[in-house]
């Protein structure tokens, strides 16, 4: 062990984040981000890039690379969020946290979107993620060379984890020891957790399986202006307490010291390209009933895997028209989720599940492809602490109705839930497209998702909640309820080494449009069994190092600069536009 | 049961024969506050008591909850008329005080707060829950009914059951896929019912919980405020030493 791991190791928690001062710059009494010196670009004025949607990649990349000298302007379809004035501790009345707009899903095994896995506003969909920040394996990015299925990633984890290990910082990642994928330790250290999850880990430690505490983005300690979590179970409805990770606290804050601007309630509707370079000029987007036009010398979508597709796909032109960087009928394939049951286990004690965040306590231990299980790769373990809405649900989706529905109901108490991940495969016919015919409120066709699983798909969901009713069993539940569910949606423009089979490059550059990258989930190949967050973030902060440098083929500000290529104005304090 | 309180399991329903719980008369009473039907398995605990604690703006959401009930105004009265039966069903609202939920969910369709998505073989959820009305009544006709509201009490069950099970036929329900669209009408339900405080104060949910948060939360663990579970005691003999009149 060097001495730089033992000194890490001792001052667990302590350490401040290096380039990301997010946390400190945060107001200690109100839980709103600080925003009034945030800078005012013109439209008119060409940025060095303008990103859509200010989510897990969006927030990243404004952040790194405003720290750079970038002149960046995020558009964000949804509100700027104040926690203190626009968050409720409370189920139903986090309704306008989600994606409510219109879309439309289909196939063979539809996925339900809106609060399920969609959010906007500045934080995108990690307001109202549970908090789980795990990493991907080293074997998510060859599961084709490995396993024989899915594709392989353009790029290693090798290339993903610096910036895994500086996010964790930035979070701050609170966990055990974490001996699966690459073995690695988490600044701060692992939380209490509640009843039911000492129950589970008793259980599954019986059978063989080992569960750890974490990892998740929960502050345990004060980090700079955030506090620590108090344990009151709202994580899926906002955090109040600004204890839970997201780019809204974690990044955006920082973005804003460094110059960026945040432009909030601003829905992009398509980007415009010049017919004879080929190169996209900036973004056409709806602020306050008004279309206007952001100019920028590069463009970054970051609308995760519906909205990006659907940017994209209405984004006509005679050089693309078939939509944005769609010469090649790529665009909106191989949109995946995780296969997401959730088993829930009844004891004699009050388990209370309300309490403490219901991210507590996880397994990899089944993440990658053994062969005896009759499929290929794997799933993950975790816990989900469902509130009495989401529980009522779990209840009628195992079929009890009427007095039994409210009976079980009543017996809320003294359950305990498990959730799965299980890794489904890409596929090409699961895909995003735009629907001509129904359009929202601005004119905009809408989104449909098509989703089907394959045999595969099948096989391991079932395996899995088998696992999940055996650890209940040997914990000791007196009765099981079993519901199917998905969870997290990624891929839809991935990237590749082949033109013909990806939308991107390994740089997240759109093949064919040389200054246009896609900067979140939607890039992935493949999903893993893993939370997708710190993996979009990693990704977006590998973009933003490889821009900088100019590896990614648009030159970075500070080189522009030298070259003196335009003056270089200061933004200005004025609304733009 | 009572004796040995809720640490057994026996009252629930997959562990029942025939899998329905006991009959509803048979379950405890509520004794402070208000829970649908004054059943709940806390009596003596009302989150409300609580609501001192709460942040403001949460405070005020959940009390208009409470506070309003909201008027029909999207659904037909007919429509209501039928749909009220069919919620009350569902939910197992035989009796009052009763939690408005085809109110709170009219309220919801009337000022179009959808949920995000809708499935390429259904309508709009507005138009789903018109066209689930007429279906109620195709399918008690079927059974030989005038209408749903007017059928026997068997006959509805029997027609709900087969609307959860998915297997409705004819007519509307063979341009309504049953099974998505009772996963439509029963989401907007559940979120009506179990957004209540009242249901809360039934099932022993702690509600609110910023900026206090929770600190006990081990096995078996409870805040000093949280309400204690009905009946390690037996219920009558409980009501009789703690001279509670009536019940």
């Amino acid at each position: 062990m060097s001495r730089r791991h033992e000194l890490r190791t001792l001052l667990r928690g302590a350490l401040r984040p290096p380039e990301n001062d997010s946390a400190f710059l945060l107001d200690v009494h109100r839980r709103a981000v600080p925003r009034e010196r945030m800078a005012r670009y013109d439209d008119a004025y060409p940025v060095d890039l303008v990103i859509v949607g200010a989510g897990a990649g969006g927030g990243t990349l404004a952040q790194r690379l405003a720290r750079r000298g970038w002149k960046v302007v995020v558009l964000e379809s949804g509100p700027f969020w104040d926690p203190d004035e626009d968050w409720v501790s409370d189920e139903a009345g986090s309704h306008r946290l989600y994606w409510t707009e219109e879309r439309i899903i289909g196939g063979s095994d539809p996925v339900e979107l809106g609060k399920n896995n969609s959010g906007h506003g500045v934080g995108g969909s990690m307001v109202h993620y549970a908090g789980y920040c795990p990493r991907f394996h080293p074997s998510d990015f060859e599961v084709r060379t490995r396993d024989g299925v899915g594709e392989d990633w353009p790029i290693s984890y090798e290339d993903l984890k610096p910036h895994y290990e500086r996010l964790e910082l930035e979070l701050p990642v609170a966990g055990d020891y974490w001996p699966w994928g690459d073995p690695h330790r988490y600044p701060h250290t692992a939380h209490p957790i509640a009843g039911g999850a000492d129950v589970a880990r008793g259980g599954a430690r019986k059978l063989g399986i080992e569960m750890r505490v974490g990892p998740v983005g929960i502050t345990n300690g004060a980090f700079g202006n955030r506090p620590h979590c108090i344990y009151r179970g709202f994580c899926l409805q906002g955090c109040k307490v600004n204890a839970k990770a997201s780019p809204l606290v974690t990044h955006i804050p920082d973005a804003i010291e460094h110059g960026a601007e945040i432009r909030a309630d601003c829905m992009a509707m398509d980007i415009e390209v010049d017919e004879s370079s080929g190169r996209v000029t900036g973004v056409h987007y709806m602020s306050d009933g008004r279309e206007r036009f952001q100019r920028a010398e590069a463009v970054a979508v970051a609308g995760y895997s519906i909205e990006t597709p659907r940017l994209l796909l209405n984004s006509i032109s005679r050089r693309f028209p078939h939509g944005l960087a769609n010469n090649n009928d790529q665009v909106g394939r191989c949109v995946m989720v995780q296969g997401a049951p959730q088993v829930a286990g009844r004891f004699p004690d009050e388990m209370r599940m309300y309490k403490a965040p219901p991210p507590e306590i996880s397994s990899e231990q089944f993440y990658e492809t053994d062969e005896r299980r009759g499929f290929a790769r794997g799933f993950s373990i975790q816990t989900v602490g469902p509130l009495p809405i989401e529980h009522a649900q779990h209840v009628l989706g195992h079929g009890h109705w009427g007095q039994a529905l409210r009976e079980y109901m009543r017996d809320y108490n003294h359950w305990y839930t498990l959730g799965i991940l299980s890794e489904l495969l890409p596929l090409p016919d699961n895909r995003v497209t735009v629907v001509p015919s129904v359009t929202d409120r601005n004119g905009i066709p809408v989104a449909r998702m098509d989703y089907s699983q394959c045999e595969n798909d099948r096989k391991n969901i079932a395996y899995a909640k088998q696992t999940l009713h055996n650890i209940f069993e040997a914990g000791g539940a007196q009765d099981v309820l079993v519901t199917d569910r998905y969870a997290h949606l990624v891929g839809g423009c991935r990237m590749g080494a082949d033109p013909e089979r990806s939308v991107v490059d390994a740089d997240h550059r759109a093949w064919d449009v040389p200054n246009l990258f896609i900067a979140d989930g939607s890039v992935m190949p493949t999903q893993g069994s893993a939370n997708p967050a710190l993996t979009i973030m990693a990704l977006a902060s590998r973009l933003a190092e490889r821009l900088d440098r100019g590896r990614a083929g648009v030159s970075g500000a500070r080189e522009r600069r030298r070259r003196q290529l335009r003056p270089r104005p200061a933004p200005t304090r004025a609304g733009a536009g | 049961m009572a004796a040995e309180g809720y640490r057994e399991a026996g009252h629930l329903p997959n562990l029942r024969p025939g899998g329905q719980p006991a009959a509803p008369e048979e379950l405890p009473r509520q004794r402070n506050g208000v829970t649908p039907q004054m059943r709940g398995r806390y009596p003596d605990y009302n989150v409300l008591e609580e609501a001192d604690h709460w942040d403001p703006v949460t405070r005020r959401v959940v009390f208009e909850r409470v506070e309003s009930v909201p008027p029909i105004r999207f659904f037909t009265a007919p429509e209501a008329l039928t749909l009220g039966v069919f919620c009350d069903l569902v939910l197992a609202q035989d009796a009052e005080p009763k939690i408005p939920v085809l109110g709170m969910v009219d309220a919801k369709l009337f000022a179009g707060e959808l949920d995000g998505f809708r499935y390429a073989d259904l309508p709009d959820d507005r138009e789903t829950w018109r066209r689930v009305a007429v279906g109620l009544d195709v399918a008690a006709r079927q059974h030989g009914a005038p209408d749903f509201v007017n059928a026997s009490e068997d006959v509805r069950e029997r027609v709900v059951d087969a609307f959860a099970k998915g297997q409705l036929h004819g007519e509307v329900w063979d341009d309504l896929a049953p099974a998505r669209a009772w996963k439509v009408v029963t989401r907007a339900m559940l979120s009506a019912f179990y957004s209540h405080p009242w249901a809360w104060n039934e099932i022993g949910f702690g509600g609110p919980a910023y900026p206090r948060g929770y600190a006990r939360i081990g096995a078996g663990q409870r805040e000093n405020w949280e309400g204690a579970e009905a009946f390690a005691l037996d219920p009558v003999k409980d009501t009789q030493q703690r001279q509670v009149q009536g019940t």
